[in-house]
């Protein structure tokens, strides 16, 4: 019989316990949080849409196991920016008319944080790469590859 | 599968022991990436093996000893002279799948899409095994058949040693996918020894298209001992596979990913000669 299990992670800079059965996987009880901000798309590690970054690490909610959070620190778009609070990724999708429904775009913007997180100075190369696995239907990827190279070249130390 | 339970242990002894308690009810779990491939039926007790220092990657002596928690991101991400697995890392399903999954995970349970089986038998690798004792066997055996066999006592694989592409050697690796992330319809790998002009010795491996992952006898034989030219290697690849059993796939006869797997195989043997002449001595 399963019992439920307390786990303890960080989530969004808090440290919190959470009540889990074993087997949930990390999208649903984020979800059930209420931090609703990570989509489901496909339910099974295709499309992106639920990707959250665990210890830095863009990964997919859908197909993470809670129990693999334990201890670890999690963040999900909600821990990223607002409406009043608009993160400089963000700020650079909207700018470059990268976000058309927006259902792939929390799960995009967690990837490119992860990826900008561990080389500021990702080539247009390491975007594609790091993008690879966040469908997007409506945009045709062109802008936003644009906004996260404007991204890139926004961190790069102003010249003399 | 229908994971009812979990254990997070700190230490590789303390895994094996609770692995060893549990018996068939135990569930290894890394990136845990496989489990949506896995239909629910048994209840099964998960033990994570993500804190038992089993990740990291080092040089030692002419080979690298890869731990098998180590993430297919960190091969991705690293570079070196001798180090070819950042080929075969990338081209593994998207970057959350690759930050995610780990080396141990992507062969102690082969897929047909898995990338890294046909990789390490073509490049000669070493798995260490732990339980009561340390073993360590050949890919060749490893991959006789489903390594997930070696696992039911509750034994673990601790690492893998990847010998270094050195001078006069070259890897090659290909494969053929409908879309940038999708399975692979053939998967190809190469290494090739070269001695002056000759071929030394070649090691040439195939999955995705055939049943399981297995080397290329006939191609290898066909190969060693030879003066190299593109001509030679994409012929081996073209005659020396007639021997083996095709899958069928989405529409496509077996015939044709046969022959979808020779041409694969022969880039894979063309780019494996490129790294050689590039490293000659
Ligand atoms: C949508 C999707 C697409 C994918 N596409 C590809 C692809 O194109 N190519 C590819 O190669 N892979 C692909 N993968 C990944 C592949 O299918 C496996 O899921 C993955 O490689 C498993 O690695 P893991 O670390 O997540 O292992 P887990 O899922 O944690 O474990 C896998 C199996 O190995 C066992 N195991 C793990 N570590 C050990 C150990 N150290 N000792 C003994 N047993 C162990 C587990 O018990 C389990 O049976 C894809 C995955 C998804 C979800
Ligand atoms: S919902 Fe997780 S990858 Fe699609
Ligand atoms: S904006 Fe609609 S899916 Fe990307």
């Amino acid at each position: 019989m399963s019992t439920t299990r307390t786990i303890t992670f960080t989530l969004n800079g808090k440290k919190r316990d959470f009540q889990i059965a074993p087997g949930e996987l990390l999208v649903k009880l984020l979800r059930r949080s209420g931090l609703t901000g990570t989509k489901e798309g496909c339910d099974e590690g295709t499309c992106g849409a639920c990707t959250v970054n665990v210890d830095g690490r863009a990964v997919l909610s859908c197909i993470m196991p809670a129990f693999l959070a334990h201890g670890r620190n999690v963040v999900t778009i909600e821990g990223v920016g607002d409406f009043d609070r608009v993160h400089p990724i963000q700020q650079a999708l909207v700018d470059a008319g990268a976000v058309q429904c927006g259902y792939c775009t929390p799960g995009l913007v967690m990837s490119a944080k992860a990826m900008f997180e561990e080389n500021p100075a990702a080539s247009d190369e390491d975007i594609r790469v790091h993008t690879d696995g966040n469908l997007c239907r409506c945009t045709g990827y062109e802008k936003i590859w644009t906004a996260l190279r404007n991204v890139r070249d926004a961190n790069k130390p102003a010249q003399a | 599968m229908k994971i009812t339970d979990f254990k997070i242990p700190t230490r590789l002894d303390e895994a094996l022991a609770a692995l060893r308690d549990l018996g068939p009810a135990a569930l290894p779990v890394a990136g845990a990436t496989s489990l949506v491939f896995i239909p629910e039926d048994q209840p099964m007790t998960a033990v994570d093996l993500n804190r038992l220092g089993l990740d990291g990657i080092r040089r030692d002596g002419d080979a690298f000893r890869i731990g098998a928690a180590t993430r297919v991101a960190a091969l991705q991400k690293r570079h070196e002279p001798g180090w070819v697995l950042d080929r075969v890392a990338l081209t593994l399903s998207s970057q959350q799948i690759r930050n995610e999954s780990t080396l141990g995970g992507n062969i102690c349970r082969v897929f047909p899409w898995s990338d890294f089986p046909a990789a390490l038998l073509a490049l000669g690798a070493g798995l260490v095994i732990r339980g009561a004792q340390e073993k360590e066997m050949t890919a060749d055996e490893f991959f006789s058949s489903q390594p997930a066999r070696l696992f039911r006592g509750g034994d673990l694989l601790t690492h893998i040693r990847v010998p270094a592409v050195g001078a006069g050697a070259g890897f090659g690796y290909k494969k053929v996918r409908q879309t940038a992330t999708g399975f692979s319809l053939a998967t190809a790998a190469a290494c090739l020894q070269l001695d002056g002009g000759g071929i030394r010795s070649a090691r040439a491996a195939l999955s995705a298209a055939v049943p399981f992952p297995a080397r290329c006898a006939a191609v290898e034989a066909a190969l060693a001992g030879k003066k190299a030219s593109e001509g030679l290697l994409r012929e081996a690849a073209l005659n020396g596979l007639s021997g083996l059993k095709f899958k069928e796939a989405e529409g496509m006869s077996a015939e044709y990913i046969g022959r979808l797997a020779a041409v694969t195989l022969g880039d894979a043997l063309v780019e494996a000669w490129a790294q050689a002449k590039e490293q000659a001595s």
